[in-house]
């Protein structure tokens, strides 16, 4: 090499600094890492759940004024319609006043069909795959009501067996929920009329509320919520059957988008052999009034535990 | 040069790594979990709020064929029918009438067509104090000596109630005692249940359909291949519920009967 005059900037002792080579060097690395790291956050491209600018900005249920609401519900319209193919009639029903829901079940009729259950399922559009009921009937052997001897994976020929009986359970509508008590957001409050319901735009998803329930009435959306097209019900509330995200919580809201238009719920209306009874409490003439005032026997599962449910079991002769 | 040997070979090591780790990070298939497998879907007929049998009223509500129910059509007018009984004086139900299964009452109790039907007027009931009861009225006669269900059913504790609990809004459609019993088997037949919850872990599930067994002394009717879930219809047919994989469309479970005459039917409708 033919020694040459050092370049003005350099010192004595000094490395040679960055070279082309170096440079390249590095860059290879660097753009690599960079690669690496690009395709290992890939999986965010399949997000499809991602919550649309509006629904992210969507203020709290109880701020919204009816011009708001309006829009929302539009807007959740527009989503189940893009989803489905089908537009829904989604309402915001209000409850009305002089009307506490309260619901009793005759456990002497039972005869354990689950048939609620399902009706259930295909009112409120809950997911087929993977399975979200909100009813679990469970099989007791008479004699005593030891929860820990119950059995829900029944499967016999024919119902009711000898020597059982069958309690369906659901969200009791607690008087006292603990729910209500451990949401870190407030997305879960009991309304006047009884009824506790989720904003399922304002859930986050922590499960603290199906932890706190002792009858774990409370259902988590750990995938997407599939509901086949031809069995969607097109006939929608906002806290109650319309499809539910990923990630949110849902449980029994005594079908509010038929109670508290006056209808009866749609388990209430399939039971064949008339065990479930529903109706406003604070109405003398109703079912359940009757119900309260002349059978003798009632049982609120875990009543030690001071939920206060609404929901009242009891047998007949 | 000789100060850092090891860095070009730290860094040709570290460019390897990282192409490799974005090639296997972009051949995704090794990191999606195992779709979940389809559960199938409750045939929707089974959930509707029909009454377990159409009485006789309700075929009148519709208008439907009635001349089953002409009584005069074989009877005579003014010549009250006779009863036979046997040896060990159980009623004998006549020819005509064998589609009559008389099982109302304990020890065949209620062992007499005429405790219930007048036979001076087969068009009427009767209670056993006289009084003439029309059909519409079947529940008087029901009540007549069963008073507490009877009571029970007026305040709305027995039997189905649907429609609307809200007055104001629509109409509640309460049931009578023959829409759901039979009045010469009362007795509520037994059903066949819908099928249990499937749990939520694939795991789990597995291990479910692969232990679903009756229970002793109960025929094994079925013999469960492991992706299938016997759908059972609640009028004893036995399916087995296959699934195609799930498209846009939705889950459309095939059924194919397992030799049942109903099943087959209802397979084809």
């Amino acid at each position: 090499m033919i020694p040459q005059k050092p370049h003005p900037n350099w010192k004595a002792g000094q490395n040679a600094g960055m070279t082309r080579r170096s440079f390249l060097r590095g860059s290879a690395v660097f753009a690599s890492g960079l690669a690496a790291l690009a395709a290992s956050l890939s999986p965010l491209r399949e997000l499809d759940d991602f919550p649309s600018v509006e629904q992210f900005a969507q203020k709290y249920y109880k701020e919204l004024t009816p011009a708001e609401m309006a829009k929302v519900l539009k807007r959740i319209e527009d989503e189940v319609e893009r989803q489905y193919g089908l537009r829904p009639h989604v309402k915001d029903l209000k409850p009305a006043d002089g009307v506490e829901f309260v619901y009793a079940l005759n456990l002497t009729r039972c005869v354990g069909c689950r048939k609620c259950v399902h009706a259930c399922v295909a009112e409120n559009n809950q997911s087929r795959t993977p399975e979200i009921q909100y009813i679990r009937v469970l099989r007791l052997p008479h004699g005593s009501l030891d929860l820990e001897k119950a059995e829900h994976d029944y499967h016999p020929e024919s119902v009711p067996e000898k020597g059982y009986f069958y309690m369906p359970v659901q969200c009791q509508q607690c008087k006292n929920p603990p729910c209500v008590k451990v949401c870190p957001v407030h997305a879960t409050w009991q309304e006047t009329d009884g009824i506790t319901v989720i904003d399922y735009d304002w859930c986050i998803g922590c499960r603290y509320c199906e932890a706190a329930c002792p009858y774990w009435a409370r259902r988590f959306n750990f995938a997407k919520p599939s509901v086949p097209k031809d069995r969607l019900n097109l006939n929608m509330a906002y806290l109650g059957n319309r499809p539910r995200p990923r990630g949110v919580m849902e449980k029994c809201h005594f079908c509010l988008q038929r109670t508290r238009a006056g209808r009866y719920p749609a388990c209430v209306e399939v039971c064949p052999v008339g065990a479930r009874k529903f109706g406003n409490i604070l109405d003398p003439n109703s079912e359940v009034a009757y119900i309260l005032r002349t059978k003798r026997v009632f049982i609120q599962l875990k009543e030690e535990l001071g939920t206060s449910p609404r929901f009242f079991y009891y047998f007949d002769v | 040069m000789n100060d850092k040997p090891r860095v070009p070979g730290v860094l040709f090591i570290l460019t390897l790594v990282f192409i490799v780790l974005t090639v296997s990070f972009s051949r995704r298939k090794w990191m999606e979990p195992e779709p979940l497998k389809a559960i199938a879907l409750v045939d929707p007929d089974l959930v509707q709020p029909t009454t377990m049998r159409t009485s006789y009223v309700q075929l009148v509500r519709m208008q439907a064929d009635l001349s089953d129910f002409d009584c005069y059509a074989c009877h005579e007018k003014n010549k009250p029918p006779t009863l036979r009984f046997d040896a060990s004086n159980n009623l004998v139900i006549p020819k005509e009438h064998l589609d009559i299964v008389m099982a109302h009452g304990q020890h065949n109790r209620n062992n007499n067509c005429f405790n219930c039907h007048d036979e001076q007027n087969l068009v009427l009931l009767q209670t056993r104090d006289g009084r003439q009861v029309k059909f519409e009225d079947s529940p008087r006669l029901c009540g007549s000596c069963h008073g507490p269900t009877y009571r029970d059913w007026e305040g709305g504790a027995h039997g189905r109630t649907g429609g609307y609990w809200k007055k104001e809004a629509g109409e509640t459609k309460r049931q009578i005692c023959v829409d759901c019993h039979n009045p010469h088997s009362p007795k509520i037949p037994p059903r066949t249940p819908l099928p249990p919850p499937h749990p939520l872990r694939q795991a789990d599930q597995a291990r479910m359909f692969q232990e679903f067994r009756q229970p002793e002394g109960v025929a094994q009717t079925s013999s469960l291949p492991y992706r299938g879930f016997p759908i059972r219809r609640c009028d004893q047919a036995v399916t087995t519920g296959r699934l195609e994989v799930g498209d846009a469309a939705g889950w459309k479970p095939a059924l194919r009967s397992l030799g049942s005459p109903l099943a087959a039917a209802a397979a084809e409708r």
